[in-house]
């Protein structure tokens, strides 16, 4: 799982992505080939390290690593001892005195989260004369040759102050080749001297870009009010004060307020029941996000949580008609949930996300697809959420519904139920949403 | 040396050709031969792929840029390292081409190098902001005649125009030529309250009444100007058009009765997609067209040969422009302004 493969997912995961305030592309870049993390031990460090960036100034830093660029292949091109042109070791250098002013930042802000090596032999290599800027040719002071036939150039040019005559360019021609070679010498042995050095600047670039990551990341959780979650291997998942990022900011621009809800769930199937636009889709798209953010070391959308770990996570919409296989939105539903139930029964761990699955064929067969499915799935590792209109009889699941209309208002909260039986609100939403007066009067008739 | 002085009035030039081989690059040349470099920190650029040792179109030799001591220069990372002159490597831009990404160099010791740096407008900003902080108090840009839009007064404030026998081998059409783009370049700027009306109007086409008012006349822009949509309410004085004015608007508007009390706004000269004829009608008509922002013309740069080897005689193409445009020109390579 990729952070790149995980974007797609309709989650939000985008949104949290989207707005994540990384100063490089180097860090964007990193980010996106970046692999879940799958050990409890890995996502902890993580968070610690996070929770130690949490209260500091990382203000300065953050405006340092805006430079860092992405020289990776460069740095691979330098482990294989060859010759570097100007630009290739102009960014070397520029990647040290970076390092180096970021390292200094660290310190003085006490920030311990990535180790940057010592630089300063390459500095050295690459700054021979000490000017301590950002800037690269091949100086005099690394050849002596090379610096008498520049003294017999600048004799001729002087500061181009007169028109040169045609004797005078010839030889400038004929001095500047001689240069040229001398500069290729010295670039060979610099590439020499620089060889060694790869491994230091490669593990230079990765922690530059991994301080960027953890920089934006505690800049949005501070942002969207997100929590450092609590990691568990093969335990309880549980959400309080859980929220989505993008639906809240939709619906705060509408000047409404946004409903968290709380949740939990083990090895036990888990059903959610509910009047429509009860937020049961919601539910469902923000424990993907959730689990996303957790694996990838984000910030969490809840007050606080604990997170079970998972190898994948698979999440049925229910809507994907592939047109292009030519089969309907049914078939092409079963064969996704197919896979997961394949799966879960292989003993993979993984989070299953379904959002009404079997909605769409008629109810009666629906609704034994559904208890079917949760019976064969029985209890998986990293546990399996249903959203459902239907009335399902199991045994051995566990049931939410949303609380549902209120007074004419919709409660979003999840409430913990024993019995499956439906609430009866479709009429009235549809009565609240304005549609044919004569529609709802007849569709009343028919109900009694 | 001519013009050079006026070139030290201004903070950003252009160099703008009105078709290729018109002797820009020695035009460039000669200017930045003559800058006097320890007042004043240069950085130069080129647009695009202009700048490369042959012409692309003509096959014929083109000379690089002689840069000197001191020199900012911006151009590809390939001409970067085929340059023939000591030089530092101070930047390396986020700018792409497809010679590879644009770096900025400071001129050691002097000598040639091919430049083809930033292609938009916006990646002119850019540079010319990257360059400031790198101190150049002047930036010039080599222009190219296609892209006529990035000499616009938004990105230099003063310009030289080249022009020669390659746009035209009969003096009396390069002549005529050369004054209408003159003329375009020279036109009236609008007053200061209109300009603070209209500079930050990015789209459609307005009106402006007797009050000062701007009103929308509904149109996208001017280029989607049909028979019946353009109606001109009477006491509109001034028609502002934020994209390009092309042919069938300005008909449009000429064939209005009240073309005598209107003016046409446009943003700036490199807006405006005239052929000479239909301007030459408007103004006949009593019609007028004014420009938001304008750059300093500060000469006419002339090159008697043409690629094809016929060749005018200079002083005659000088002396007959200089009385028909009413501005300083010069033959470059002919004079060469020795110091």
């Amino acid at each position: 799982m990729t952070f790149k493969s995980v974007l797609d997912i309709d989650c939000g995961i985008r949104f949290l992505y989207d707005k994540l305030p990384l100063s490089s592309s180097s860090a964007r870049k990193m980010l996106l080939e970046s692999e879940a993390m799958k050990s409890k031990r890995d996502i902890d460090i993580r968070y610690s390290k996070l929770n130690a960036l949490y209260n500091k100034n990382c203000g300065d830093i953050a405006g340092k690593l805006v430079c860092l660029k992405d020289i990776s292949a460069t740095i691979r091109r330098t482990g294989e001892g060859a010759v570097l042109d100007d630009i290739e070791l102009f960014e070397i250098k520029y990647l040290a005195i970076v390092a180096r002013e970021v390292s200094q930042l660290m310190e003085k802000e006490r920030i311990a989260v990535v180790n940057l090596p010592d630089l300063s032999d390459v500095i050295e290599i690459l700054d021979p004369d000490s000017l301590n800027i950002p800037s690269f040719y091949i100086y005099d002071s690394y050849s002596e040759e090379l610096a008498e036939v520049r003294k017999r150039m600048k004799a001729i040019t002087g500061f181009g102050e007169k028109a040169l005559d045609d004797e005078q360019m010839t030889s400038l021609a004929l001095l500047q080749q001689r240069n040229d070679e001398l500069e290729n010498g010295v670039r060979q042995e610099l590439a020499h001297k620089l060889a060694g050095k790869a491994k230091k600047l490669e593990h230079t670039l990765k922690n530059l870009s991994l301080l960027d990551i953890m920089i934006a990341t505690v800049a949005q959780m501070k942002e969207l009010g997100l929590c450092f979650p609590a990691i568990a291997e093969g335990g309880e998942t549980f959400y309080r004060g859980m929220f989505n990022p993008m639906v809240k900011a939709a619906v705060e621009q509408r000047g409404a307020a946004y409903v968290p809800v709380d949740i939990s769930f083990e090895k036990k199937p888990v059903t959610i029941i509910g009047a429509n636009m009860g937020g049961k889709s919601v539910v469902l798209k923000t424990l993907a996000l959730n689990q996303i953010a957790a694996q990838f070391g984000f910030g969490v959308a809840a007050q606080n949580c604990c997170v079970n770990i998972v190898d994948k996570i698979l999440f049925s919409i229910g809507d994907d008609q592939n047109a292009e296989k030519g089969i309907s939105s049914f078939a092409a539903e079963m064969l996704a949930i197919n896979e997961i139930v394949e799966s879960i029964r292989r003993g993979d761990n993984l989070l299953a996300l379904l959002d009404e699955p079997a909605r769409a064929t008629n109810p009666i067969e629906g609704t034994a697809l559904v208890e079917g499915l949760l019976e064969v799935i029985g209890k998986s590792k990293g546990g399996t959420v249903v959203a459902t209109h239907y009335n399902i009889k199991n045994d051995n699941i566990k049931r939410y519904r949303v609380a549902g209309l209120k007074d004419g208002r919709m409660d979003y909260r999840l409430i913990e139920t024993e019995s499956g039986d439906v609430p009866h609100e479709a009429v009235a939403i549809a009565e609240q949403l304005g549609v044919n007066k004569e529609w709802i009067e007849s569709t009343k008739k028919y109900l009694n | 040396m001519p013009f050079i002085k006026e070139i030290l009035k201004y903070d950003s030039l252009s160099i703008v050709g009105l078709e290729k081989n018109v002797g820009k690059t020695e035009c460039l040349n000669y200017i930045l031969s003559r800058l006097p470099l320890q007042a004043r920190k240069v950085a130069v650029t080129s647009i695009g792929i202009d700048g490369e040792s042959k012409d692309q179109v003509t096959a014929t030799k083109k000379p690089e840029i002689y840069l000197r001591e001191g020199v900012l220069f911006s151009t590809s990372e390939t001409y970067y390292k085929k340059r023939k002159l000591v030089s530092e490597l101070v930047d390396i831009t986020n700018e792409r081409s497809s010679l590879g990404r644009v770096v900025t160099g400071k001129v050691r010791i002097g000598g040639k190098v091919m430049l083809s740096g930033p292609s938009s407008n916006p990646a002119l900003s850019r540079w010319i902001r990257s360059v400031r902080a790198l101190g150049a108090d002047i930036t010039i840009i080599d222009g190219a005649i296609s892209r006529l839009s990035l000499a616009s007064p938004a990105i230099s404030q003063a310009m030289i125009l080249s022009t020669g026998a390659a746009l035209s081998s009969n003096v009396n059409t390069l002549v005529r030529k050369t004054k209408y783009v003159v003329e375009l370049i020279n036109l009236p700027t609008v007053h200061e309250h209109l300009f603070k009306l209209l500079e930050h109007v990015e789209n459609g086409v307005w009106g402006v009444d007797c009050d000062g008012k701007a009103v929308d006349l509904g149109l996208r822009s001017s280029l989607a100007v049909t028979a019946s949509e353009l109606k001109i309410p009477a006491d509109i004085k001034y028609i502002y058009t934020a994209g390009a004015l092309t042919d069938t608007f300005l008909k449009k508007v000429a064939s209005g009765a009240g073309v005598k009390d209107l003016t046409l706004v446009v943003r700036d000269f490199t807006k405006i997609f005239i052929d000479e004829m239909v301007y030459r009608n408007f103004v006949h008509s009593g019609g007028r067209i004014a420009v938001l922002q304008k750059s300093r013309l500060l000469a006419v740069c002339i090159n008697p040969v043409a690629p094809n080897g016929f060749v005018l005689d200079s002083d005659i193409l000088c002396e007959k422009l200089r009385e028909t445009i009413g501005f300083p020109v010069y033959d470059i390579v002919k004079n060469r302004y020795d110091i």
